[in-house]
């Protein structure tokens, strides 16, 4: 007998998405290189998107796309989370809200429902898109519009190996630093670099094009200097606010509360 | 004594979104059919008010991640209407170039990993690599040929910014664009083994009844996937702008998708709609590819989808290799500004699953109106027609075995985005 050669059983995943673009499944999908390695790695339970016959039981992790629009989402977000030891909330729309929420709180919700679809009654009642973190503990959150692959893999090799996935602290900002790419602020650009979660690679600066704010808000970010720098690029304080809010959900409203 | 029986499939697998299929039957007759589309409603259009014609295009790719592409596509074409925008040749050329990348990573993952492990009696294209595995890592090279392109002209694989009103944020050079050439030439190889797989696949005929085709006309003599008017099967042709009186929309509860009529009727959009209406178009291998498949039952058999998507794969690696040939040696085109800051512009293109249309109004460089026509939900009430005709059909030979899957066939075969369907919505501010 080998001792200590105890082959670990493959950890069991769900990946399940509620509304959103299914963008970040999508881009597991298309990791081509890895998807094989990863469907062996993994005992993947539950994946619509991708397999037929889903197993749902429980399960070691749940990566969980999209918000929470609808009641019946919210039910079934709920019995994920019973049944998950991990949860992963992976996404804008799942860590913030997605563009969706662009609106959160401003109680235009109703009206915006009522304009598209009349007066009719669904199977289950709409609500206006809500992170997961509303209803549910997130252990991890992976953000992105959608996620990267260069964050993705490493969370998932992590929690394979029964690791806590390594947080990401960096501006966008800091990434296009990196690249060596001139400040697009220096042209009075709209970017949103300095405001913005890095983990894209700082990929519009480096097309030449300003960062429109996709990972959602950065922690550290001083957002009251930035609106400062971009109102004098010639626009009013309203107009910079309500595009910062276009990727930032619920969450960007704890940090321009006060402004 | 009345029996009766329900069928529910739910949740659909290997369809992009969240939906079911819901069929009743009674007394051995079938009662009622509902796709039932549980995405929940994003209002996108109302997201769009008030803001420029920049963020918009930044918003509309997120209402689909496997078209992003398209539906940039579509609002550029309808917000350079709306602002007098005339793009140079190139400029275009780029842009078909950009959609051939989206057309390759979508029909790819549709055929080889939703819809061919059906044919092959298998729960998805991983468990399916044990028997077929040159056919699925060619298949996952070609779909990564697509995502090549799409991360090339679109800045990143999903939801790039890359493309911009006028033009392009940044272009590739002359040794990428041989590159691609060199690439595509590979993957024609298989692109043509597939049709061959193709035609050895026996299609059931469970689910045939006649409808009608709708797809964009191109501008020019080729195949191609944009254009400015609607080309039906029965012949007809009208300027896109008059879409809402073509495409007649309503609401039903099952369904966070508005559903859509031509001439009081459903109708099918997609690769199917496009090799059937303008086929004879196509050149080359793609027209070999079409001879080899195409058969008269295609008008009555939407499974064929993936027949058309296979030839469209044919098509667009070889266009891939014309575009390249065009514009290895010309110069980057500059970014073209707007001529105006109001306006109104409707904007069409195929997406991989149908037609789509976009439309803006733009008023002192905001959006007042916009309105987005997804193919998927055109082709809802088609699908529940003919999911009905085969509940129909196998109960009558009484072949009710693996119905579900039978059923799941029919509606996969379409290649729905139900996160594109969920706001088939439309907004007047007045």
């Amino acid at each position: 007998m080998s001792g200590g050669n105890i082959t670990k059983p493959k950890p069991r995943v769900g990946i399940y998405g509620l509304t959103g673009c299914a963008g970040d499944q999508l881009l597991l999908i298309h990791c081509e290189d890895e998807l094989l390695d990863i469907f062996n790695a993994f005992d993947i339970r539950s994946f619509v998107m991708a397999s037929s016959n889903p197993i749902e039981e429980d399960m070691d992790v749940a990566l969980v796309e999209g918000s929470v629009s609808t009641e019946e989402q919210k039910k079934h977000l709920m019995d994920i989370r019973k049944r998950a030891k991990i949860l992963v909330a992976i996404g804008n729309c799942a860590t913030v809200g997605g563009v969706q929420a662009m609106y959160a709180q401003d109680g235009t919700f109703k009206d915006r429902m009522k304009k598209v679809y009349g007066d009719m009654k669904f199977i289950t009642e709409p609500m206006e898109g809500q992170p997961l973190d509303a209803f549910v503990t997130v252990d991890y959150y992976l953000p992105g519009c959608p996620i990267s692959a260069k964050q993705a893999l490493p969370l998932l090799s992590r929690l394979l190996h029964g690791a806590p996935p390594e947080p990401f602290p960096h501006p966008v900002c800091h990434e296009c630093k990196l690249q060596e790419n001139k400040c697009l602020l220096l042209d009075k650009k709209f970017c949103l670099g300095p405001l913005t979660q890095g983990g894209c690679g700082a990929v519009c600066p480096s097309h030449g094009l300003p960062c429109v704010g996709c990972w959602g808000p950065h922690s550290d970010a001083n957002f009251k200097e930035h609106i400062t720098l971009l109102e004098s690029f010639g626009m009013t304080k309203d107009e910079v606010i309500r595009r910062i809010r276009n990727f930032g959900g619920h969450k960007i409203l704890a940090y321009i509360k006060d402004l | 004594m009345t029996k009766t029986q329900k069928i529910e499939i739910e949740p659909l697998a290997r369809v992009e979104g969240h939906g079911g299929i819901k069929v009743e039957i009674k007394n051995n007759e079938i009662k009622d059919v509902q796709v039932k589309i549980l995405e929940g409603p994003r209002l996108f259009e109302t997201l769009a008010i008030g803001k420029t014609p920049a963020e918009d295009l930044s918003l509309v790719p997120r209402i689909c991640a496997i078209c992003n592409l398209s539906h940039k596509y579509a609002s550029l074409r309808a917000l350079e209407k709306a602002l007098d925008i005339h793009v140079p040749e190139v400029t275009q050329t780029y842009r078909q170039l950009m959609h051939h990348g989206e057309m390759l990573e979508s029909h790819s993952l549709h055929l080889y990993f939703l819809a061919l492990p059906d044919f092959f009696g298998y729960d998805n294209a991983v468990a399916m690599a044990e028997k077929y595995g040159d056919v699925v890592m060619k298949a996952l090279a070609l779909k990564k040929f697509g995502n090549k392109i799409m991360r090339l002209m679109g800045g990143r694989m999903i939801h790039g910014e890359n493309p911009v009103l006028g033009g392009f944020g940044k272009l590739p050079n002359r040794e990428t664009l041989l590159e691609l050439k060199e690439e595509a030439l590979t993957h024609l190889d298989f692109a043509m083994e597939t049709i061959d797989i193709l035609a050895s696949l026996e299609v059931p005929d469970y689910p045939e009844r006649e409808t009608q085709f709708i797809c964009l006309k191109p501008p020019h003599d080729e195949y191609d996937y944009y254009g400015d008017i609607l080309l039906a099967s029965d012949g007809k042709e009208y300027p896109l702008e008059d879409y809402k009186k073509v495409i007649i929309e309503r609401t039903v509860s099952h369904s966070f998708a508005k559903r859509s009529a031509y001439n009081e009727r459903p109708f099918t959009v997609g690769a199917i709609a496009r090799v059937l209406n303008i086929g004879d178009r196509l050149k080359g291998k793609a027209k070999e590819a079409r001879d080899k498949l195409l058969n008269e039952r295609w008008h009555r058999n939407p499974i064929y989808n993936n027949f058309a998507q296979a030839i469209e794969q044919v098509f667009s690696l070889e266009d891939v290799i014309r575009i390249v040939d065009e514009l290895v040696d010309k110069a980057h085109p500059e970014i073209v500004n707007a001529a105006r800051d109001s306006g109104t512009g409707t904007g069409g293109v195929e997406a991989p699953r149908g037609t789509l249309i976009h439309h803006y109004t733009i008023e002192n460089g905001v959006t007042v109106d916009a309105d987005y026509i997804t193919p998927t939900a055109m082709f809802l009430d088609d699908i529940e027609a003919f999911i009905r005709k085969s509940g129909e059909n196998l109960l009558a030979k009484n072949e009710m075995d693996g119905i579900e899957l039978k059923l799941e066939m029919v509606a996969r075969a379409y290649d729905p985005c139900i996160s594109c369907s969920a706001h088939l919505v439309s907004v007047d501010i007045e």
